[in-house]
Order: C-alpha cells, then sequence, then structure tokens
C-alpha cells in the first residue's frame, strides 16, 4: 500500500473512532447544563461542574488494624451507604498517595454536603432488636412509655419506633437492649463481620449468611435462645433492614436468614447490613466544594475565552501561510476532536488543569504545523519542486517534533504517577493531546498538504530568494 | 538570508538572566507567595449576600466570629450572569474545620454576623494541615524525577550539553515565572502548579526543536565551529519561534484577560512563562550548548 493511502485510512479511522463517542451519548437525558450539554459524555471534574469532593485518612491508631487491609472493605461501606441515600452519580475511590492510603468521596452537582458528610463520617449504627409489635402510620408513632437503662456506662431508651426501610407506612416497635444473662446488651455493628447472600439449595428462595465475632457468637446465641418464634429486627440507622423469624436458638457465630423471595433483596441485605460495619474512623483530610452556578459560569468564561484566543491564532495562521495556514487550522481542530473524543471515550475527566492541557496541545500543535511550514518555505528556497519540498519537510521534521513531544509525554508520565486528583487530570489530558498533536502533525497534516500541493503559492519563495540561496551555498 | 548575531554577545545575556533570575529567587524568598488554600491548609469559603460590602465591612463581620478571622484573606468575585443581583466575595481563614459540625457552626455564625444580608453559601475548600503538606512535599518529589527523566532523555537523544541547556532554560523560565507570582501577587494554587508544568513542557518542546536542528546542521556543516552552528541554527529557526510564542501567547493572554478568576492564576503564569521561554530558548539554552560543548573538546 503506498504510503499516502496508508495515511487517508488512518487519519479516517483514528476520527471516527473519536467522533463517536461524541455523536452518540449514553445518557438518555442531559442532567447538566453548559459544556455538559454539548458535550454529554465527557465526564467534567467536580472543579467545572460542581460538586463536592471529600477526602478521608482512616484513623488506625489505637487499633491493630492496617489501612490497607481495611480500605477495601471502607470503599465498599461507603458505595452501599450512598447508594442506598441516592447519591448514584457518587464516586468512592481508595487514593494512594505518600505512602497514605485514604478515601475520597466525589459527589458531581450538590452544594449542601452535611447529609453526605453524616453518611460518611458515621460509623454507622446498626443493631439487632427485639420485634414488639408493628404497626401502620404515616408519621412516626409516639412511645406511650419507655423505660430507661445502663448499657455499658450509658443510659438508653430500651423501647423504641423504627420505620421500615422499603415500607415507608410500616413501623416496628422494638426493644433494642436484650435483658437475658447477668447484665443487659446490645448486639451491634461490631459484632458482625460478614454478611453474604446465597441461594437455599435446600428449601429454595434465598438466604443471606451472617457471621458473628467470638463475642458476638456468644451475645447472639444468649438473645436466640430467649427468643425463639420472636421476630429479631436488623436495624441500620433507625430504618428496618430486614426483620426475619428466630427459629431456634443460633450458637456458633453463623445464623442465616431464610425465605428471601428475590436474590437482589438478599443481596441489598447483605449489603446493608456490612455497610453498617464501617471498620475504622474517618477523619477529613480535605474537602473541596463548589456550588454549581459558580460552576457553570467558570465553565463558560473559561471556554469563551479560550475559543476567542483559538479563533484569533486559528485567523493569524491562515493570514501567515495562505494554504498551507488553513491545513494547519484543519490540523489543529482536528487534534481538538481527537483529544475530546478520546476523553470521550477513555471515560477520562476533564479538569481545569485538564483544559491547560489541552491548550498546551494546542500550543504544540501549532508549533509543528509552524515547523513545517518554515520548513516547506526553506525547501523551496532551495529551489525543489513543491512536493518534494513538503516530502522532505516532514521527513526532516519528523525527528524535532517527535523529541519535543516526547520529552514533554516523558514529564506527563513521571507526573501521572505522582500524583492525584486535579493534576493527574492535567497529565492524561496532556498526554493524550501531546500524542494527537504529534500524530496530527506528522500524518494527517501531510496527508492533506500532499494532496493539495497545487494550491501552495510558490512564486513567492522561488522569486526573491533564489539568488540568496547560492549565496548562502 | 537572514543573519543575527545570537550568541556573540550570549555572555551579556547570560549575566542578564542570571542578575533576572537571582533578583526573583530574592523577592520569592523575602515578599513570599499568597498561598492557595491547597497548600497552606485552612478554609477558603465562597459565599454571596444580598447587599454590596466593602472588605473592611466583612472583615469586621468575621471578627465578630472569631477574632483571629481579622487576618482572613478576602476577594470580591464578579457575580456570575445568573445570579448578578447578588454579591460574592470569597474568604479564606486559617483554621480547617474537620467535622461537620464545625462547618456548620462557622457559616451558621457568619449568618448571624452578617445579619439581615441572607448570607449564601456557594462553595467551601476545607484543606487539613496534614494534606497541606503533603501536598507540597509531592511537587518537590516530582519535579526531580522529572528533571532526571530528562535529562537522561535528551543526552540519549543529543548529548549532555544539550541536556544541561534544556534543564538551565528549564530552570531559568520556572524561576523567572514563579518570582512574578510573589511580585504580583497572584495566588499559588494547583492552576497555578499546573501552568509551571505546561510551561515547562512548552519550553522544552520549543528548545528541543532548536536542538534538533542543530543536530542536524552538526552533520551537515562537519568542521565548523559550535557557535557558528548554533547561530546559524538559531536564524533558521528564528521566525519559527516567534510565531509559536507570539500565537501561543495570545491564547493564553485572552485566557487571562477574559478568562475569570477561576483560570486567572494558570493564564498569568503561561502569559509570563511563554515570554520568558522564547527569549531562553534564544539566548539560554544555546549558549549552554556552546559553553558546555567547548568544555568538552577542550
Amino acid at each position: 500500500m503506498k504510503p499516502k493511502t496508508l495515511r487517508l485510512i488512518f487519519t479516517l479511522v483514528i476520527l471516527i473512532v473519536a467522533v463517536i463517542p461524541l455523536i452518540f451519548s449514553d445518557r438518555s437525558e442531559p442532567k447538566y447544563m453548559g459544556l455538559q450539554k454539548v458535550l454529554p459524555n465527557v465526564k467534567l471534574g467536580l472543579d467545572i461542574q460542581g460538586g463536592s469532593l471529600l477526602e478521608y485518612s482512616l484513623k488506625v491508631e489505637g487499633t491493630n488494624l492496617k489501612p490497607q487491609e481495611v480500605i477495601d472493605n471502607v470503599v465498599y461501606v461507603l458505595r452501599k451507604r450512598l447508594d442506598a441515600a441516592g447519591y448514584n452519580e457518587a464516586t468512592v475511590a481508595k487514593v494512594v498517595s505518600g505512602g497514605e492510603i485514604r478515601v475520597r468521596v466525589e459527589i458531581p452537582g450538590i452544594l449542601d454536603t452535611t447529609q453526605a458528610e453524616k453518611l460518611v463520617g458515621s460509623r454507622g449504627k446498626l443493631y439487632f432488636a427485639e420485634v414488639v409489635d408493628t404497626t401502620v402510620s404515616d408519621i412516626k408513632p409516639e412511645l406511650s412509655r419507655n423505660r430507661f437503662i445502663t448499657v455499658n456506662g450509658q443510659e438508653v431508651g430500651i423501647y423504641e419506633y423504627v420505620q421500615d426501610m422499603n415500607d415507608k407506612l410500616s413501623w416496628y416497635r422494638v426493644k433494642k437492649v436484650f435483658e437475658f444473662g447477668k447484665e443487659p446488651f446490645e448486639v451491634n455493628g461490631s459484632d458482625i463481620i460478614d454478611a453474604r447472600a446465597s441461594i437455599n439449595t435446600q428449601k429454595g428462595g434465598f438466604l443471606v449468611n451472617l457471621r458473628f465475632s467470638s463475642e458476638g457468637a456468644k451475645k447472639f446465641e444468649l438473645a436466640t435462645g430467649n427468643l425463639v418464634n420472636k421476630r429479631l429486627a436488623i436495624v441500620l440507622d433507625d430504618k428496618v433492614i430486614i426483620a426475619p423469624n428466630v427459629n431456634s436458638r443460633i450458637s456458633g457465630g453463623e445464623a442465616v436468614i431464610e425465605n428471601i423471595q428475590t436474590i437482589e433483596e438478599a443481596q441489598n441485605s447483605a449489603a446493608l447490613i456490612k455497610s453498617g460495619n464501617m471498620p475504622v474512623d474517618l477523619v477529613k483530610f480535605q474537602e473541596n466544594t463548589l456550588g454549581p452556578t459558580l460552576g457553570k459560569d467558570i465553565v463558560e468564561t473559561v471556554v469563551f475565552a479560550g475559543l476567542l484566543g483559538c479563533g484569533i491564532v486559528l485567523v493569524i495562521i491562515v493570514l501567515l501561510y495562505g494554504w498551507t495556514g488553513i491545513v494547519a487550522d484543519i490540523a489543529l481542530i482536528y487534534n481538538i476532536v481527537l483529544i475530546i473524543g478520546y476523553m470521550a471515550l477513555t471515560k477520562s475527566i476533564l479538569t481545569l488543569p485538564g483544559i491547560a492541557g489541552v491548550i498546551l496541545a494546542f500550543g504544540t500543535g501549532i508549533d509543528g504545523n509552524v515547523i513545517i511550514n518554515e520548513r516547506i518555505k526553506e525547501e523551496l528556497r532551495l529551489g525543489r519542486p513543491v512536493l518534494t519540498a513538503v516530502g522532505k519537510a516532514f521527513d526532516v521534521s519528523f525527528w524535532a517534533i517527535f523529541d519535543a513531544n516526547i520529552t514533554s509525554i516523558i514529564s506527563c508520565i513521571v507526573l501521572y504517577y505522582f500524583s492525584t486528583g486535579t493534576i493527574r487530570g492535567f497529565a492524561i489530558t496532556t498526554i493524550i493531546g501531546l500524542i494527537g498533536s504529534m500524530f496530527t502533525n506528522l500524518v494527517v497534516s501531510r496527508l492533506m498538504l500532499e494532496s493539495s500541493y497545487k494550491l501552495i503559492n510558490v512564486k513567492k519563495y522561488y522569486k526573491g530568494n533564489v539568488p540568496e540561496v547560492k549565496e548562502a551555498k | 538570508m537572514r543573519n543575527i548575531d545570537f550568541v556573540g554577545k550570549r555572555r551579556i545575556f547570560i549575566a542578564i538572566s542570571a542578575v533576572l533570575v537571582l533578583a526573583f529567587v530574592i523577592i520569592s524568598f523575602t515578599k513570599g507567595f499568597d498561598v492557595g488554600v491547597e497548600y497552606s491548609g485552612g478554609t477558603e469559603l465562597t459565599f454571596s449576600i444580598n447587599e454590596k460590602m466593602s472588605s473592611s465591612e466583612i472583615r469586621d463581620n468575621l471578627a465578630k466570629v472569631k477574632p483571629d478571622y481579622v487576618s482572613a484573606k478576602i476577594v470580591e468575585l464578579k457575580s456570575p450572569a445568573e445570579k448578578q443581583d447578588r454579591h460574592f466575595y470569597q474568604v479564606v481563614v486559617k483554621d480547617s474545620l474537620p467535622t461537620t459540625e464545625e462547618k456548620e457552626t462557622f457559616i451558621g455564625s457568619l449568618q448571624t454576623a452578617f445579619d439581615g444580608k441572607d448570607l449564601q453559601k456557594e462553595g467551601l475548600n476545607d484543606v487539613s494541615g496534614a494534606a497541606a503538606v503533603e501536598l507540597k512535599s509531592f511537587a518537590w518529589y516530582a519535579v526531580i524525577l522529572v528533571i532526571i527523566s530528562l535529562l537522561l532523555y535528551i543526552t540519549l537523544r543529543f548529548k549532555f550539553a544539550f541536556a544541561a541547556g534544556a534543564i538551565l532554560a528549564l530552570t531559568h523560565d520556572i524561576l523567572i515565572t514563579l518570582g512574578c507570582y510573589s511580585l504580583f501577587n497572584i495566588e499559588m494554587n494547583a492552576a497555578a502548579l499546573a501552568s509551571l508544568l505546561t510551561l515547562a513542557g512548552y519550553g522544552l518542546n520549543d528548545t528541543v526543536v532548536i536542538f534538533d536542528r542543530i543536530k542536524e546542521n552538526s552533520k551537515k556543516y562537519r568542521g565548523m565551529p559550535i557557535d557558528q552552528i548554533v547561530n546559524k541554527s538559531m536564524n533558521e529557526m528564528f521566525t519559527r519561534t516567534i510565531i509559536t510564542a507570539l500565537t501561543t501567547f495570545i491564547v493564553v493572554f485572552t485566557m487571562l484577560v477574559w478568562g475569570g478568576k477561576a483560570i486567572a492564576p494558570f493564564a498569568f503564569g503561561m502569559t509570563i512563562g511563554t515570554a520568558v521561554s522564547a527569549y531562553s530558548t534564544i539566548y539560554i539554552a544555546s549558549a549552554v550548548v556552546i559553553a558546555v560543548g567547548k568544555k568538552k573538546k577542550a
């Protein structure tokens, strides 16, 4: 195959791959305004679209836990809690930085972080309680009387009304404190080690398997032993997850909840039970919250200024170089489409420093085109035929453009590995941008110029400059 | 053909640059930086109120909340298009407010202090002391690694002299740009850091392209003294250096003027940097190449 045909194929294929994710949105309805409407598939950073970033350290001092052991559990717990509270767009991620492991929660579009912080910050109050009776009510029923006793040094009311998690009208009056054995006790989240959903192979339906710690197992055995044929509610943050019947005394630290109709219900219950079990305290490391109004304003101003600046430059290049300038402009626009398309494709997040990366790519893209155009001029001044001049200019400029871009790419790779958050966003957009810029300069521009070399105004260079060529030699 | 003597006066330019760099380093150290909350730690609150207030009135109200807040940094922001009737301010206090309660108390007591002004939170950055320390230490770590890998690559592709020239030119650009941040009180934040990084990439690109031409010409004109080769290459690449610098300058300058406050710390560094980098590519990088190259031969 001729190099030109090969270049044409590459140019088209790469363009098509970049454009597809831009045209076909996988979001059914655009949720955000402004830039998000135009580019629905490009994920915007919180510093652009608004939202809240909350990062927490794991407080392991005073426990014998190691951060790397519990981090997956912490991420899992937070994910489940945020899902349960309806923050479906939130992301939870482990952050490793400077030898420390932390957890980062990002919630787009919110300004009031109080509820989210409460969800994240709490250890989660999960407990088991005896169901005394159930009522139907659209408001929380009042307790007619309560009794207070001291458990673990704290005075608690032993009765409480708690709501069903799924059926808002259904209320349970529960007894939170078990008064069996020598001392009254509670069974709570810290007594549970694990909860898993599985299939009931013997009786059909689905199960949740619970595993208790050794101390939890003793308490659970004592409680179930005294509550046979009664209901035991599992309560998370004052909502009943599930309230199964106690069939028999459960010893050995393993319990099974039977008769669950669907696998989803079993999985969900298991997840919620586990999510009540945050293994460590979380201490806020940093917060970054930007209201959607300010975010929108930032995007609009920055995009306006960026487009204005780039527009001016595109015009200047055409004025300077004529036809080759138009080709350079097409190449620059091609590169911007590539960057945005591949960001959408790889689901990279565009942050404010990321926009900086796009500008850097735009700058080096201009440079590449200028290098080539200046070289074409030089070759023309030496009296070479146009097509030869164009070919030679590209061949000779290859290493200059390659070296220049590779040095920048190397710095960005180092940055990518040693940074987090916004700077990482910069590194990734810059890498995509520089590779794109190299490709457009060396392949796309060449294809266009070699196909249209007849449009290059050569007389200007052949005429006045030929005598000087002799001088130079 | 154009023939400007770039390298003949290189000692003068190196001296000028040395003085400039020294001056800007002294400024950076004595004047210090307007460090953004992500590197200083503390809380940066953006709020809006329904009435225009002067900085000193805001300061008085802050002091009502806590006497220490008298020293808070206060910036008035432009109101966004859809909330033209409200006035936006940003205040930075040194305290980090890690718990939800502390934060609610802070905003609650501000609302009391700004009685009747309908104060609303529009954004909040809270950076704990530990986070600030870590972000700062990361920066140095990364910079050193970047420099080492660049030295290796350029030495491999060109010669050590070229690597030395590129790194010195780069250091020159960054130090002067940093000094300008200090001199003009521009906030040093993540965006400013991104600008320095972009600049490093851009400056390198600028320099390496010239090096490539020097390499090409050294092969073409064997036996020609290094300073003549460098000067010839600079002349051949002069138009390119100027056009590239100018076009990039236009983009970043437009962003500085019309891009708003959020992008300003970035655009500022880029605007200064593109100008400085064009200068250092022409006068510093190549001068170092000549100096180190000559020493090696001798």
